[in-house]
């Protein structure tokens, strides 16, 4: 052994030590310590498995004293990143990734706005509608929200302000279709859901379909009113004949083809979710080659898709080393049994649990938000639905489908927080990309654009919540 | 998420081991970006040839957890370089020279911690599946076409040492920046505000610069 032979045993007794301690309380701070280690800039990979390792030693040298419990702790740990993150469903999650960043070179986004906004610029802030229909549309390929962002700002703001567009408005809709992403099939968000919590992958990915779609209405809705209410924000643009709204069409189509590839093959079980995003990276990609996409391009393309897809493994496993130690000490089923012995209603818990992630998510990322919560946040919300095994909660759902919905509705507050100050990420990225355009745009501009847009997302989540048949529908019909 | 750092060189020591770690870095990562192509493209194969021929690529699943192994691990230690792993800069954002080396150093500190114990974790686990005298050198193998498993196993140690080891240039680096002072120091990823950041975020996915296709 390579540590057995350190001999700390003969200097410090452990077992006599943290004889008494227990283990449960020991949880409790290393979680708070975790906590500050993110805020003081740790990465959360890291800080997580560090946290689990620490607490993995306190829970092993408890037992087996200094020497034998370090080894015992490291390899438990060890096992954690090779068994966690080589499971086949994780696959999927570089092909979505990698489908992001060849849609550009596939020239998807402009041929996307030139048609939506053929088809309904002449409706009030067209132009706006246009974005956001433009947005959905580009999420069907991307599951990044951020990228989505960033593309549409150099393609849709410009073209706004030369409309005269208020460029707030502008910049808002720009931010805010940008969240569209993570609902839409193919979302990486989703499928690092559905890995923690252990659910079914494509059941999550049709899930998130049609509350993506009434999302972007919701939007597209809000534009319409916002420009009708004050013309000055967003004229429509209209005098397209129906030969130029049906000549825009094909160039949008490859966008129709992979989310029917998607969204088919899961629904019908033709093809695994990890072959159907397979597919849908070999349709875009044909689609760049075909408009001239060189080897530097797409080596470019692989290095990045490289970058953000060890970004997200890192974060999985590191959390998992977490909730290993979580596990010993029992937090999550103390955690439960807390939340359930509350006195107030299922639905009064559960909203104090969404306003606990609209505070969080205020200051984190959201991918990373949701990791580090979710081993906790989970058990004590399926406890809380508490339903038989084939029965129906106190949510009105089956375990599986509250599962399923609770994961669209956090997925959604996480997303919320993107365009929320101060950190909200797409607004930054608006900005960052106006102001390299040398457009005049702040990042104040952007959050204020954005704003209303942040009411039309907590309605979103209401009617999410008043209507979950929307999520379980088509998931539903999977069986 | 996807930000490309920037990392000042010049010829001391420490900027000379970050940039000879750099090209073993950035080797790895793109190994781990072909294995990304390389299970689309088996991916397809298998559907391809399941529906028109019936007849699935022997051994699909196996595979594509060995191609997983490959894309999850090589690309730590290139990301840590470009300062890419997510986390809250929040604070250290707002902090500048001395007080900024600190946390940084405190924060490699705490990863080089527990990296070294995931070293000999994951050697554990690896060597727990290799045996020289065993056929394929293996005790274990993958479900439906037995591939031994602990290449796989391999490559997690080997990415956690060249992370390991990119940690230890870093630790040199803000320890040198704590001695020295100054805000811009060697071989680390420079802080950026979130303008700049997102700026970067932007040209990843060509959303900047000559819009060519677009």
């Amino acid at each position: 052994m390579l540590w057995a032979g350190i001999g700390v045993d003969n200097l410090i007794d452990m077992r006599a030590l943290l004889d008494g301690v227990s283990i449960f309380e020991v949880s409790l701070w290393l979680s708070g310590l975790l906590l500050v280690l993110v805020l003081i800039g740790v990465r959360v990979a890291f800080a997580a498995a560090f946290i689990g390792f620490v607490g993995l030693c306190a829970f092993f040298m408890q037992r087996q004293g200094f020497d034998q419990g370090l080894v015992t702790a490291a390899k438990l740990a060890g096992q954690v990143p090779h068994s966690k993150a080589t499971q086949y469903a994780l696959s999927l999650i570089p092909t979505f990734i990698l489908i992001g960043y060849l849609a550009y070179f596939a020239g998807l986004t402009t041929a996307l706005f030139e048609a939506a906004k053929r088809w309904v610029g002449w409706v009030p802030g067209g132009l706006g509608v246009a974005t956001v229909f433009a947005t959905a549309g580009f999420a069907a390929v991307s599951g990044a929200s951020v990228a989505t962002s960033a593309v549409f700002a150099r393609i849709a703001i410009p073209e706004m302000l030369r409309e005269g567009y208020d460029k707030r408005f502008a910049a808002g809709v720009v931010a805010a279709g940008g969240t569209l992403a993570s609902l839409i099939p193919p979302s990486a968000i989703l499928v690092i859901y559905a890995i923690i919590v252990e659910q079914s992958v494509g059941k999550l990915l049709l899930a998130g379909f049609l509350p993506g779609l009434v999302s972007a209405l919701i939007y597209g809705a809000l534009v319409m009113g916002l420009a009708r209410l004050r013309p000055t924000l967003g004229p429509p643009v209209g005098g397209f004949t129906w030969g130029q709204r049906l000549s825009a069409l094909p160039g949008a189509l490859p966008i129709l083809l992979v989310v029917f590839i998607i969204v088919y093959s899961i629904y019908f079980g033709w093809a695994t979710p990890t072959e159907a995003g397979a597919l849908g990276a070999g349709v875009v990609l044909t689609m760049a080659l075909w408009k001239g996409m060189r080897w530097r391009d797409l080596q470019g393309a692989l290095m990045e898709a490289a970058k953000l897809t060890v970004m997200i493994f890192a974060m999985i496993w590191g959390v998992l080393i977490y909730v290993r130690f979580l596990g010993f000490a029992k937090l999550p089923d103390a955690f439960a049994e807390f939340i359930t012995g509350l006195d107030m209603g299922p639905y009064q818990i559960l909203l104090l649990i969404l306003l606990v992630y609209v505070v969080l998510g205020m200051f984190m990322d959201a991918i990373g938000m949701l990791i580090l919560t979710l081993p906790i946040t989970f058990p004590a919300v399926m406890a809380l639905n508490g339903a038989e095994a084939g029965g129906v909660g106190a949510l009105g759902m089956t375990n599986e489908e509250a599962a399923i919905w609770f994961g669209i509705i956090v997925v959604k507050m996480a997303e919320l927080c993107l365009i929320t100050p101060p950190i909200g990420l797409n607004c930054f990225v608006v900005a960052g990309v106006a102001q390299d355009a040398k457009m005049d745009i702040s990042v104040q501009d952007v959050f204020r654009g954005a704003s209303p847009f942040f009411v039309a997302d907590v309605a979103t989540v209401a009617v999410l919540i008043a209507f979950p048949g929307i999520v379980l529908w088509l998931p539903g019909l999977v069986g | 998420m996807a930000t490309t750092s920037n990392v000042l060189t010049d010829d001391s020591s420490v900027s000379r081991a970050d940039r000879a770690l750099l090209h073993v870095e950035k080797a790895l990562n793109l190994a781990a970006g072909i294995t990304i192509f390389a299970l689309v493209l088996l991916a397809i194969s298998n559907v391809l040839l399941r529906k028109l021929l019936n007849a699935p690529v022997p051994g699909y699943i196996d595979w594509t957890e060995q191609f997983m192994a490959v894309f999850a691990f090589l690309g730590l230690a290139y990301v840590q370089r470009e300062g890419g792993h997510i986390r809250m800069d929040l604070l250290v954002g707002n902090l500048k020279g001395r007080l900024l080396w600190l946390f940084e150093f405190l924060s490699v500190i705490f990863m080089w911690v527990v990296v070294t114990a995931l070293i000999y974790g994951t050697w554990f686990h690896f060597d727990r599946s290799f045996d020289f005298s065993a056929p394929n050198w293996s005790t274990d193998s993958s479900i439906d076409i037995a591939l031994p498993l602990w290449p796989a196993k391999l490559a997690v140690p080997v990415a956690l040492t060249i992370l390991w080891l990119r940690l230890a240039v870093q630790i040199w680096a803000y320890g040198r920046g704590l001695v020295q002072g100054g805000d811009r120091i060697v071989a680390v990823p420079l802080p950026e505000d979130p303008a700049e950041q997102a700026s970067k975020e932007a040209a990843a996915v060509g959303a900047l610069g000559g819009d060519r296709r677009g």
